[in-house]
């Protein structure tokens, strides 16, 4: 057996036990500390809600995994991307089109975002160290914000492409009284898994998928068998842009289209690095850790600090998890020659 | 200069059935020698043959699986590189390792670093011990580069120097160090005729002059030839050979892994 | 023609090591010396001096402890913000619980104090480097706001989690943080103390711990090999960041605002100090004050440009079309001069050597 799979066993094995040995833990502290609540079916609960929450940060976690392994360059202006994707499809929609016509159009502009980047920002810069790039993708963050609210305004909007959002109990045979889950999250996660899917595929199996490939192991190799960089380029951010546009229906959807979506790139940051910037299972794996381990941690935990460790938590466990792994989750280890 | 009179004393360092892999891969199996007070020693091999591990296993770069190093009779344990500078072992790199952002003094002048004793108040307020102490060095640092003869570029930044100069500016760096041993990664790889009789000139210089022990790598076998004291033979890992170039030359192991063996 | 180097010989090191080896730049720095010191104040505005060259200052004072970290010891980080609140708090509770130290101690002991933090969330960086460490900075980003911002100890339990600087003096008479500071006593005070910490880092980064850190930058595992010890070299560099940036915060909260939350000090701030070092110039003190002095002015123009223009826009239209022009510059200035104004100032002097000449 190869050890990749070997390993794989072993964590699907683990990390079961785990969590029940978490959910011990916080059992414990319960009935040692009255003000702590505790029962299995609400912490079940709460760990589903987080893993649905973690798709969503794996959604926007995967359109700066997409860039940076084509071209090196961390794109800080995902999270605009997300925001302007969606103020973009509101704005189509609140002219009269049908969501689903709105959605084409506002793909087109995002390859066309994709192209006026890579003529007017990388292009100029290429061969320019990382943080020059990165500097500059922080300036498109900036430029993109603005740009977005200045054509749509800044109101917060409404987006309704008929997603149900009821909550529903399931499992109610196993958990007194059931587990509440919102549909929404479920359709959420189900849209993730199929976009990645379908990345996956295309990254596999396709010419361009190859050719990408090529570009992110080596640029100047990749020249020098004819692969046209600078096509790859465009495609690439034009994949991150629907990719952005994806994310901005579900995150638009389930709070509101509003500035505050461009600061939900902060959340994908630890799940980057977490799972590594340059692997799509790991952007996955990722989201889900960091989406359940915040969920549980901020209902289990936060009562004892304060509260409203969301905001920082996702970061400490990366950081902590660095520590003892500094190529993330699913990087490779990194052999220095000299 | 005459080198008849050279004496070589006793054992430098040892290196003692080393084995280093990567995974599976054996970069190094079961290598055993050592290198000698005040001799030029050069390790050759086709390419692959581990010389450049070698030298990342003696100065703490790389961690073998298996073996001992003795230096100066005693056995190191858990090495880092900076701890076998400290132990006075210094080193120059196949590719030129300079720091590009700085001038030709200035990536002199790190040498120095573990001889300079100034903490960290001293040096924000400069004036007093620490200038004192960065002119003591900045004198040393003036002989190597009248030494090695590349005055003029002092204030150039390194990294638009020719590729000649900087592998220059990279022994002015490990000898600022003033180290007991020296490996050299290469120094003369692809250098033109007249760089290489200058670099060689130096080589021979600071052995004589400094008394420096020098390990190097190099594949030019009339400059291994030329300049070396004894050769080691490495090839796949394995050690060929080892001995003065003459007994080197004749061995057939050694004109079998060089020229292939008809079966 | 006036600018020459030529017939200026060396005689001594020491002549050749010091910072403004040529006469005429030493002839140009006593002149802009006596500007800033007597017409500045004469000449500028309360208001000028408060909105423009106080926090132009203050800021300065940040870049230069970013650009020791980032420009110098090549480590990225977006933790700054977090950093000058630490600053800020900090000489706020030893200033409120030790009424008789002289402000100046304070600022300085809070200065230690973020060396500490900075130390502490620079241990990851022993073991990551790159991007990676910039996201594992923002974890000290957000943890640091968090704490000041949720533990009401920090502002002495103040309802609104604002804390507002006591009135202290500098020299008996002369006071310079609270409601009765002169703007112009802020300004000189400001000046001296900045351009002394400034002389300092400049010292650092030509003595040996400033080659340390450049050699890590450009090299890690060169700089090993010749014995530069890494942790000490990142940790040292972290350390005397976040001292420059401790006291920036502790001078923001003190002389430039008076009055501070903790949510003064968000991301946007790190941003903010990042793109004046980068646009400044990575590994430069001079750019330090240059970007900081770019970004300072850069919003107040474009406040006042439609106004000047004679366009009426709306105050929202005006801060989006801020933030565009703002991210469309920067994208700009990288591909123009991707080496900040340092160099800019670097190309005008080696023009101005051969001048009137072409060559």
């Amino acid at each position: 057996m190869n050890p990749t799979t070997l390993r794989f066993g072993i964590w699907m094995l683990a990390t079961p036990l785990l969590i029940a040995t978490i959910g011990l833990g916080f059992q414990g502290l319960a009935a040692v500390n009255s003000a702590m609540f505790f029962t299995w079916g609400y912490f079940v609960e709460v760990l589903i809600a987080g893993l649905l929450q973690g798709v969503l940060y794996s959604l926007v976690a995967l359109g700066f995994v997409l860039i940076f392994k084509a071209s090196g360059v961390f794109n800080f202006a995902q999270g605009s991307m997300v925001l302007f994707a969606a103020l973009t499809l509101v704005g189509f929609i609140e002219m009269g089109l049908h969501w689903t016509l709105a959605f084409v159009v506002t793909a087109g502009v995002m390859v066309l975002l994709a192209m006026v980047i890579e003529k007017v920002v990388l292009r100029p810069l290429v061969n320019q160290p990382h943080i020059i790039l990165f500097m500059a993708t922080i300036g498109i963050f900036y430029f993109l914000d603005g740009f977005g609210q200045t054509l749509w305004g800044s109101d917060v909007k409404l987006l309704d492409i008929g997603i149900p959002k009821d909550p529903r109990f399931i499992l109610e045979g196993i958990f007194e009284g059931g587990i509440l889950v919102n549909s929404f999250d479920l359709v959420a996660a189900l849209v993730g898994a199929a976009l990645v899917a379908v990345l996956a595929l295309f990254f596999q199996y396709t010419r361009v998928g190859r050719a990408l490939r090529a570009v992110a192991d080596d640029h100047q190799a990749a020249l020098s068998v004819g692969i046209p960089l600078k096509t790859i380029w465009v495609i690439v951010w034009s994949v991150a842009g629907i990719v952005a546009l994806v994310a901005g229906i579900m995150w638009g959807s389930k709070a509101g289209v509003q500035f505050s979506l461009a600061l939900i790139a902060f959340k994908a940051l630890p799940v980057l690095i977490l799972g590594g910037f340059t692997s799509i299972p790991g952007a996955i794996v990722g989201g889900l850790i960091i989406g359940a381990g915040e969920q549980v941690a901020e209902v289990f935990v936060g009562p004892l600090v304060g509260g409203a460790i969301q905001d920082w938590f996702a970061y400490m466990l990366a950081l902590v998890f660095l520590l003892f792994r500094p190529q993330g989750l699913f990087g490779e280890r990194i052999i220095e020659r000299i | 200069m005459s080198y008849g009179e050279k004496h070589i004393g006793e054992t430098l360092l040892k290196v003692d059935n080393i084995t280093l892999a990567f995974g599976g891969v054996k970069a190094l199996s079961d290598i055993s020698f050592e290198i000698r007070k005040h001799e030029i020693l050069a390790i050759i091999g086709p390419n692959g043959a581990g010389k450049t591990s070698m030298l990342n296993v003696i100065n703490g770069f790389y961690h073998p699986q298996q073996g001992r190093i003795e230096f100066r009779g005693v056995e190191r344990r858990a090495m880092r590189p900076h701890l076998a500078a400290r132990q006075g072992i210094a080193r120059t790199f196949q590719n030129v390792a300079l720091f590009k952002g700085m001038s030709t003094l200035d990536n002199i002048m790190t040498g120095r670093t573990l001889k300079m004793k100034s903490n960290i108040f001293q040096q924000a307020i400069y004036w007093g011990a620490n200038q004192r102490e960065e002119i003591a060095h900045r004198e040393v640092v003036e002989k190597i580069i009248d030494f090695l003869e590349i005055e003029a570029i002092r204030k150039t930044p390194v990294g638009r120097l020719p590729y000649g100069l900087q592998k220059r500016v990279e022994l002015a760096r490990a000898l600022a160090m003033e180290p007991d041993l020296l490996l050299l990664d290469e120094p003369m790889a692809g250098m033109n005729v007249e760089e290489k009789e200058d670099m060689c000139r130096f080589v021979l210089d600071v052995n004589d002059e400094f008394g420096t022990t020098i390990a190097l790598i190099e594949h030019d076998m009339g400059v291994v030839m030329d300049i070396s004291d004894r050769v080691v033979v490495l090839d796949y890992g394995r050690k060929l050979a080892d001995g003065t170039p003459a007994v080197v030359r004749a061995n057939q192991d050694v004109i079998d892994a060089y020229l292939g063996v008809s079966h | 023609m006036l600018y020459r180097e030529a017939g200026q010989f060396k005689t001594s090191y020491s002549a050749d090591q010091s910072i403004f080896p040529i006469r005429q730049d030493r002839i140009a720095l006593v002149l802009f010396g006596l500007v800033a010191v007597l017409a500045v104040p004469a000449l500028a505005s309360n208001y000028f001096l408060e909105t423009i060259f106080v926090p132009f200052l203050v800021f300065a004072m940040a870049a230069i402890g970013l650009n020791i970290l980032t420009g110098y010891c090549g480590q990225l980080s977006l933790g700054t913000g977090g950093f000058m609140a630490c600053g800020a708090f900090f000489s706020y509770k030893l200033a409120i619980a030790f009424p008789d130290l002289h402000i100046i101690v304070v600022f300085l002991l809070a200065g230690f104090g973020t060396a500490a933090v900075g130390v502490l969330f620079g241990v990851p960086s022993l073991r990551i480097k790159g991007f990676y460490l910039a996201v594992a900075t923002l974890a000290a980003q957000f943890f640091l706001v968090w704490v000041f911002n949720k533990f009401g100890w920090w502002t002495n339990y103040s309802p609104s989690g604002v804390i507002s600087a006591p009135p202290r003096e500098i020299f008996p008479g002369f006071a310079v943080t609270g409601a009765q500071a002169d703007p112009i006593t802020k300004y000189l005070f400001l000046l001296a103390f900045v351009a002394l910490l400034a002389l300092m880092a400049k010292n650092l980064v030509r003595s040996s711990i400033g080659r340390s850190w450049m050699a890590i930058r450009d090299m890690d595992i060169a700089a090993e090999i010749i014995g530069i010890r890494p942790l000490w070299a990142k940790l040292s560099a972290f350390a005397v960041s976040s001292f420059y940036i401790g006291i920036a915060g502790a001078l923001w909260a003190f002389v430039y605002t008076g009055s501070v939350e903790a949510l003064a000090f968000q991301i946007d701030r790190s941003f903010q100090v990042l793109f004046m070092v980068i646009i400044g110039g990575l590994g430069s003190i001079l750019g330090s004050f240059l970007g900081a002095a770019f970004i300072v002015l850069l919003p107040i123009l474009l406040n006042n440009a439609p106004g000047l223009l004679g366009l009426r826009i709306s105050v929202e239209l005006i801060s989006h079309l801020e933030f565009m022009i703002f991210g469309g510059l920067i994208i700009f200035f990288l591909i123009v001069e991707p080496h900040g104004l340092a160099r800019l100032w670097q190309i005008g002097k080696e023009k101005l050597r051969l001048w009137p000449f072409p060559y």
